[in-house]
């Protein structure tokens, strides 16, 4: 026992002979304030850090040893320091995470493992993701997720696409609120400030019971922004620069928080040029464009934005209201109006900057307020919103068939307001159960004006209770079950074309008739959704099976839509007799992570009992081709996989693939696919970190080679679209300009390196055969104060 | 890990078979039709001037590789010139002008069954009381699937 003891003593002394001490401070990188309770951990080596941020870890031996400093709420840093003598005193600068850990942390779980427990399929996506991959709008940024997808008009202007489907069969939430526009709308983007966007969650399938109506393929949930830590005020102003639309964009953000009120605002400005395509003519069915400068014209655009939060919080109410506006003007390729050729007196090639006729003004004032208070075991959650969404598309006046030529160029005019109701009850009867009910009420007043009809104008009116409950069979077994019933109510308001049109009756004699659009009409749908899945965690790898059936109420165009649309050279007729389309999905997810390994799929297969499609007839009406709206059984399965690796230590490596298949199984489409299906498409990326060099740090270059197959599985009216592959390079990096000041954030993006010429099969622009954008540099420079 | 694996791979190979099977692209006609007015008798050709009063037969051959089902013609004015045709060459345009009393001829027809090539045979006479000037011609013609095909043409109604 003695020489236990002995030979210990003994070994301290000789260690303390030639030991050193390391000496330094952790502090918050956004606002320099030391940190509190960091762990440093290196090899045989542990400290905290005190209420200054300082640590010390005495008895170290001469040497070179990496140390891991870590803090909750912070992502992790790896510091190398060589221990000896005359060492300087280490100082770590942490940076916040949005998904580490959530505010309020009932059971010590990580957002991580919540998400791993809950059986529906679900991707979240990070701030730091955004940040390193922004593109052009949101949706772009969101693409290099497998099973998401875009369909683009223009260079600033997409909409989610889930697993092949979008438009309205896809919801977009922010701050718990569905957003609402003319999403059915071909040249629709989604009014969404992406700067001001923190996280998203993306299901990618049906979420009905959660969501409601129209979340049948799938939910881009956009979430509430983090709360500021107490008396912290901090803020980021953002520059950003393309050179393939010349892009110019500044936005900046500030928040700060006392100790029960906080506040955030921002102001966002971006102004961009006619965008570039590596040629310089279009081949459009028998028509040329020769493109001037390579631009395509007229693409221009600009976007202003502005928002503010201010909030209260304290013991267990909290409660945020937010105001947002976002308006942007952007114009549309001037040589074809839709798929209709056009020719102008427009002097379209004097600037690559303005914005003339035909293009489109869209304003969206946005106003949420979100409060949760904690009684006993529940929480309440109430969600409150009021939205306007107002939208003018412009073009110069010409005849169509019997129409005259239109006395101004306002073409179509919506005008859009949404109120929105959530009240949802959460609590925990025991350790076992986690238990939500609730109720969402929503309602829509749509009107229009201008001189091309579309849509009716209607009121809608929905309404949906749910409930569900997951249950802890075991830790590692999770099962979630809900139910939920919705009814709603659309009232369709009647038109008349503002032109008489030529009718020739039946007995030889010919009338001049105002036409009727769209009847005054009242319908009604009622719908159940449910779903039931299982979570099962073994180890590194997660596993789930989720069931579930989602529905879509039709929309006013699908059901009384009677309108001759010219520039797509089509006569949409609505259905009356419409059902809700209904969906059910069978949804498999395998993830197996491992410190230097993960892979990841999640297959599934869906079938619709009746999808509501736009079909194409061999008829006309005034020279233009039917579209009916039908529906159709419809088959459809897929899925995507993923992987990736840590190779050498900074080198990691990630590879995903995704791939749907569709097919109408019945209706006068038996045996198609559905319109703007995306093909196989694969993306493989290598990001190598380096060592901090000069004033940048953590440096860090990244390849993303995009391979996407050729997508023959068309419907009329498109076309065959080839492969096509393409190399986006970047590199992000922190600058340590001034001693004193934080990090500027660094992003260099070269997209399409190789100014390859190709379609993308979902783009709108590639029906009238335009492809897609040339290579683009894009410089951006975060400060944050 | 190994269970994983294999489940991976079963995963994989049902989206692969899935991928694979009934693809009967053989059965599915995904071939637009065809619409030409560029040989001896049809008409108009690009640029011609046609004259009030007279009687024209407009005629353009349309075929498919399944069967044909309907054709339209629709001719209407560009005083303002907001569209020219997808022939060769470019037609001389007379000034713009404000229409008065255009001449509009919006028409359809259908196609007898069984049918996969047809020549559209439409005999107009021009009306004496409408505006002369640049007007634009259109054919169109669709397929039993649904598959539309368009062509265009520039012409001039003079006295």
């Amino acid at each position: 026992m003695l020489g236990v003891w002995l030979y210990f003593s003994l070994c301290s002394i000789t260690f303390a002979q030639d030991s050193f001490q390391i000496e330094g401070s952790v502090v918050n990188a956004n606002t320099l304030q030391p940190l509190e309770g960091a762990n440093i951990i290196g090899k045989g080596l542990f400290s905290i850090s005190s209420a200054t941020g300082t640590f010390t870890i005495k008895n170290v031996v001469k040497g070179t040893y990496s140390l891991t400093i870590s803090h909750i709420g912070y992502s992790s840093e790896t510091a190398t320091i060589t221990v000896g003598p005359k060492m300087d005193t280490l100082k770590v600068y942490l940076r916040d995470t949005v998904t580490e850990l959530e505010d309020v942390e009932v059971n010590g779980k990580t957002h991580k493992r919540k998400a791993q427990e809950l059986a529906t399929v679900s991707h979240t996506v990070s701030k730091d993701f955004l940040d390193k991959n922004r593109e052009n709008s949101l949706m772009q940024t969101l693409k290099n997720i497998p099973g998401v997808s875009t369909i683009n008009i223009g260079s600033g202007q997409s909409k989610p696409v889930i697993r092949g489907l979008g438009f309205n069969r896809v919801v977009v939430v922010q701050n718990s609120i569905k957003h609402e526009a003319q999403q059915w709308g071909n040249d629709h983007g989604l009014e969404i400030d992406q700067y001001g966007v923190e996280t998203v969650k993306i299901i990618k399938g049906p979420a009905s019971l959660q969501y409601g109506s129209d979340a049948i393929a799938g939910v881009v949930d956009i979430q509430a922004l983090k709360l500021p830590g107490q008396n912290s005020l901090k803020g980021e102003v953002n520059l950003l620069g393309e050179t393939n639309n010349d892009l110019l964009g500044v936005s900046a953000g500030i928040q700060g928080r006392k100790n029960k009120w906080f506040y955030r605002g921002r102001l966002t400005y971006r102004d961009y040029g006619d965008y570039k395509v590596p040629t310089d003519r279009i081949n459009y069915e028998n028509y040329i464009f020769e493109l001037h400068d390579n631009n395509l014209r007229n693409t221009a655009g600009k976007e202003a934005d502005a928002s503010l939060g201010i909030g209260f919080i304290s013991g267990n109410l909290k409660s945020e209201t937010n105001f947002s506006n976002v308006n942007a003007k952007n114009g549309f390729f001037a040589n074809a109006h839709g798929l209709e050729v056009r020719s102008s007196n427009i002097d379209y090639d004097s600037s690559n900057r303005d914005i003339d006729l035909p293009y489109h003004k869209v304003n969206h004032f946005k106003i949420t307020n979100n409060t949760s208070v904690g009684i006993g075991n529940h929480t309440l959650q109430l969600d409150l919103g009021y939205q306007n969404n107002h939208r003018e598309e412009l073009s110069e006046p010409v005849p169509h068939g019997y129409m005259p030529t239109p006395p101004d160029s306002k073409e179509r005019i919506f005008d859009k307001n949404t109120y929105t109701l959530n009240i949802k009850d959460s609590f925990s009867p025991n350790q076992r159960h986690d238990v939500a009910a609730g109720v969402n009420l929503e309602y829509q007043d749509n009107n229009i004006g201008g001189w091309g009809f579309l849509i009716p104008a209607y009121n809608r009116f929905t309404i949906g209770a749910f409930a569900y409950d997951q249950f802890e069979v075991h830790p590692n077994l999770h099962v979630l079950g809900g139910l939920r019933y919705d009814y709603g109510v659309l009232d369709s308001k009647s038109h008349y074309d503002w032109y008489p049109s030529t009718v020739n009756n039946s007995d030889g004699s010919t009338s001049y008739v105002y036409l009727q659009r769209a009847k005054n009409k009242t319908l009604d749908f009622g719908n159940i959704s449910a779903s039931l899945g299982i979570s099962y965690i073994h180890k590194n790898t997660t596993y789930k099976v989720n069931l579930g059936k989602s529905f879509r109420m039709p929309l006013a165009n699908e059901l009384a839509s009677d309108g001759v649309n010219y520039h797509m050279y089509r006569y949409e007729r609505g259905n009356l007799d419409l059902d809700p389309e209904s969906s059910y999905q069978l949804d498999l997810d395998i993830d197996h992570t491992t410190a230097s390994f993960s892979f990841g799929a999640s297959p599934f297969v869906n079938l619709f009992e009746n999808f509501i499609y736009l079909n194409p007839t061999s008829n006309y009406y005034e020279t233009l081709q039917i579209y009916e709206y039908t529906q159709s059984k419809v088959f459809r399965a897929g899925g995507e996989i993923r992987a990736s690796t840590t190779v050498l230590k900074n080198l990691q490596l990630d590879a995903s693939a995704e791939y749907v298949y569709s097919r109408q199984t019945s209706g006068p489409k038996k045996d198609f696919t559905l319109p703007f299906s995306p093909p196989l498409s694969g993306l493989f990326s290598a990001s190598y970190q380096s060592k901090d060099f000069l004033f940048l740090g953590r440096p860090q270059v990244r390849a993303d080679y995009r391979i996407t197959a050729a997508q023959n599985e068309i419907v009329p009216p498109e076309e065959v679209t080839e492969g096509y592959q393409v190399l986006n390079m970047s590199f992000t990096a922190q600058m340590n300009l001034f001693k004193s000041a934080k990090p500027f954030d660094l992003r260099v993006k070269l997209n399409n390196v190789l100014n390859t010429h190709f379609y993308d099969h979902t783009s709108f622009y590639r029906l009238i055969d335009v492809p897609e954008p040339g290579r683009n540099l894009s410089i951006s420079l975060t400060v944050p104060f | 890990m190994g269970f994983s694996t294999k489940i991976f791979f079963i995963t994989i190979l049902i989206l692969v078979v899935a991928s694979c099977t009934t693809d009967d692209n053989a059965a599915k006609d995904e071939q637009k039709p065809t619409i030409d007015i560029n040989y001896n008798e049809g008409f108009p050709q690009a640029c011609s001037q046609l004259v009030r009063g007279e009687t024209y037969s407009f005629k353009a051959m349309v075929s498919d590789n399944a069967e044909l089902a309907s054709y339209s013609l629709d001719i209407h004015h560009n005083f303002d010139h907001h569209t020219h045709d997808d022939q060769d060459g470019e037609c001389s345009m007379d000034p713009k002008k404000t229409a008065i009393n255009p001449w509009i001829f919006i028409e359809n027809y259908t196609i007898e069954d069984g049918l996969t090539t047809y020549e559209i045979n439409i005999g107009l006479t021009i009306p004496n009381d409408i505006d002369t000037g640049d007007y634009h011609c259109s054919f169109s013609v669709i397929d039993e699937t649904g598959w539309q095909s368009r062509t265009s043409v520039d012409i001039k109604i003079i006295e």
